[in-house]
């Protein structure tokens, strides 16, 4: 069931008896932020190998924060970041590629001058061997981009770009993969798309820690869910209990018009 | 300074000649400033000291190879000079990366400080020089040669053979630049970086290496631009310090951070500038001493009707 705030000291006990083979992603007591503004405090969560972790929390609670911290963009103060058994507090995001990270952020995630083939090209620079193969496999899967190969990303619409970022991250094939509100300003049936998206990526082995506004859609496709709430973790859970927990329903999805 | 040669018959399409040949000298400058400005993120007020390293490098070069290669000539003009060009862009090169590494990266500061940096940077460039060299205008001593007979006769225009390799090394290393920037992995990471930093070391590149590829590809085409400007006028310590106003003048036009937009505002501030002593064909008094002023007013006016440049978003 849910828990508190208290999660904090479980969690990282728990961080360090689980079975190392399975965590993909462990965050343990993390304090983070921006100059001398903290945003983050004694967070911890983890993403299993397979799971897809959803983070939802209300506007400005830290979840950016969270994922920027977790790929090196922001320097943790306190606290580890472990990918599997291997320490990746603080390292930097071009290193974390290489290591099977994938991070595509909330705004500005494609480079707007480049056209759709090159964004999917930069996406590779850390590829070894060829990235054509990979490349062409994305065009089969996103028609939108294949049908706009030459065009710079900067003319399309906010969902292809959605989905040209989120290829980006994929030409790399990452191990784990962090998505900052995939679906942030899209219509409906495109945020259907996205979701189907993510969970073929998850299907294909790639963990995934995203963040979500749209809670409810979001949790319906996870395993499990953290609510960050001002930089820490207010409820745990697997999705359904989120789902199912009348506070956090309360507080977080908007109500209680679930089911 | 004029790179004029005037001739009787006065041409008016001789000072569009003229104007090509110092479009070459800003537009090789611009190139590097836009460059430093998009990825680097700063008004390198080093870079005009930076062509002065260049010319300076070619000038000892000169020293050394005009007796060595004595008599060599390709296109009516002495090998040893392009071997000291070759010399003095690599020297550039080696000049700015050093800096990067033992300056601009380690302070790792914004955007206001770097720039009162660089202007730390082009003092001690130029005091190197002066120590050097003394503060004595030099020659490159490549013979005079006059006017290519051939073109004189049949266009009535003068038309040097030094003026000829300046423009068409100005169109070699730009076309080069381009190939590089549009079909290469290295030019599309720098277009990326450029686009936005952050996402290219989210993509995975190497921000760093591409930092230091800017530097060369900057100080490279700096010297080149300071060497053909020694080549027209005098190789002075001030020399690069002297023009830089007008190479801001041209990338501010391109569309400060356009490397397209440089090239364009270089070609049309290079023409500008010698295009001034027209106005006194027209009947207005102004001759060529006004030349850069014009250029500034003319720039300033393009500013007002298109704030953005001239290149717009060109990149
Ligand atoms: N670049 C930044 N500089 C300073 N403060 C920031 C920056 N980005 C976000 N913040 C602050 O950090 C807090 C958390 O922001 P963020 O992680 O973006 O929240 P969320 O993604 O949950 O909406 C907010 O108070 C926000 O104002
Ligand atoms: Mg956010």
């Amino acid at each position: 069931m849910s828990s508190g705030s208290g999660s904090g000291s479980d969690a990282s006990t728990d961080a360090a008896a689980a079975s190392r083979a399975e965590r993909a992603l462990s965050v343990s007591n993390v304090d983070s932020g921006y100059g001398e503004a903290q945003v983050l405090s004694d967070l911890n969560l983890h993403v299993d190998r397979g799971e897809i972790v959803c983070l939802i929390g209300p506007n400005g609670a830290g979840k950016s924060t969270v994922l920027k911290t977790v790929f090196g963009l922001l320097k943790p103060w306190e606290g580890t970041v472990m990918l599997g058994d291997e320490d990746i507090t603080g390292t930097d995001p071009e290193d974390l590629v290489r290591m099977g990270v994938g991070y595509v952020p909330q705004v500005d995630n494609v480079f707007g001058s480049l056209t759709i083939d090159e964004n999917l090209r930069m996406g590779g620079v850390a590829r070894k061997g060829g990235v054509d193969e990979v490349i062409r496999e994305l065009y089969d899967r996103f028609p939108i981009l294949d049908n706009k190969r030459e065009a710079k990303a900067r003319t399309l619409s906010g969902g292809q770009r959605q989905v040209l970022a989120f290829a980006r991250a994929l030409v790399m094939e990452p191990d784990v993969l962090l998505i900052d509100e995939p679906s942030a300003g899209l219509a409906p049936s495109i945020v259907e798309e996205v979701f189907e998206d993510v969970q073929t990526v998850n299907e294909l082995g790639t963990a995934i820690l995203m963040v979500e506004q749209n809670a409810r859609e979001g949790l319906a496709i996870s395993d499990r869910g953290y609510v960050l709430d001002q930089g820490t973790v207010a409820y745990e859970d697997d999705a359904d209990g989120l789902l199912d927990n009348p506070e956090v329903s309360q507080l977080y999805l908007g109500g209680a018009d679930y089911e | 300074m004029t790179l004029l040669v005037p001739l009787q018959g006065l041409n008016p399409v001789q000072f569009l000649v003229n104007g090509l040949v110092f479009s070459s000298v800003i537009v090789l400058a611009s190139i590097g400033l836009s460059l430093v400005y998009s990825i680097a993120d700063f008004a390198n007020f080093a870079h005009g000291d930076t062509m002065t390293v260049g010319a300076f490098g070619a000038l000892a070069a000169a020293g050394v190879l005009a007796p060595a290669m004595e008599g060599i000539l390709v296109f009516g003009f002495p090998v040893w000079m392009f071997a000291a060009l070759f010399v003095g862009m690599a020297l550039a090169a080696v000049v700015v990366v050093a800096t990067e590494f033992v300056i601009y990266r380690p302070l790792d500061t914004g955007s206001i400080e770097l720039l009162i940096t660089s202007i730390g940077v082009a003092l001690a460039y130029r005091a190197v020089i002066f120590l050097g060299f003394g503060t004595d205008a030099s020659r490159y001593g490549v013979p005079r040669a006059g006017p290519i007979p051939e073109i004189r006769e049949t266009l009535n225009l003068a038309v040097t053979p030094r003026q000829v390799v300046a423009v068409v090394s100005a169109i070699v290393l730009v076309g080069a630049l381009h190939v590089l920037l549009q079909y290469t992995t290295l030019g599309r990471k720098m277009r990326a970086t450029a686009d936005d930093p952050t996402l290219a070391r989210v993509s995975g590149i190497r921000t760093r290496e591409v930092i230091i590829a800017m530097w060369v590809i900057g100080g490279v085409l700096a010297a080149a631009g300071g060497v053909f400007l020694g080549l027209e006028t005098l190789v002075r310590p001030r020399m690069g310090f002297d023009i830089l106003l007008i190479v801001f003048a041209a990338v501010i036009l391109g569309g400060i951070g356009s490397v397209y937009g440089a090239m364009l505002g270089g070609l049309v501030i290079g023409m500008l500038y010698e295009l001034t002593p027209l106005f006194s064909m027209v009947g207005i008094p102004i001759g060529n001493e006004y030349a850069e002023a014009v250029a500034f007013v003319i720039m300033v006016v393009i500013l007002l009707v298109r704030p953005q440049g001239i290149a717009g978003d060109a990149t």
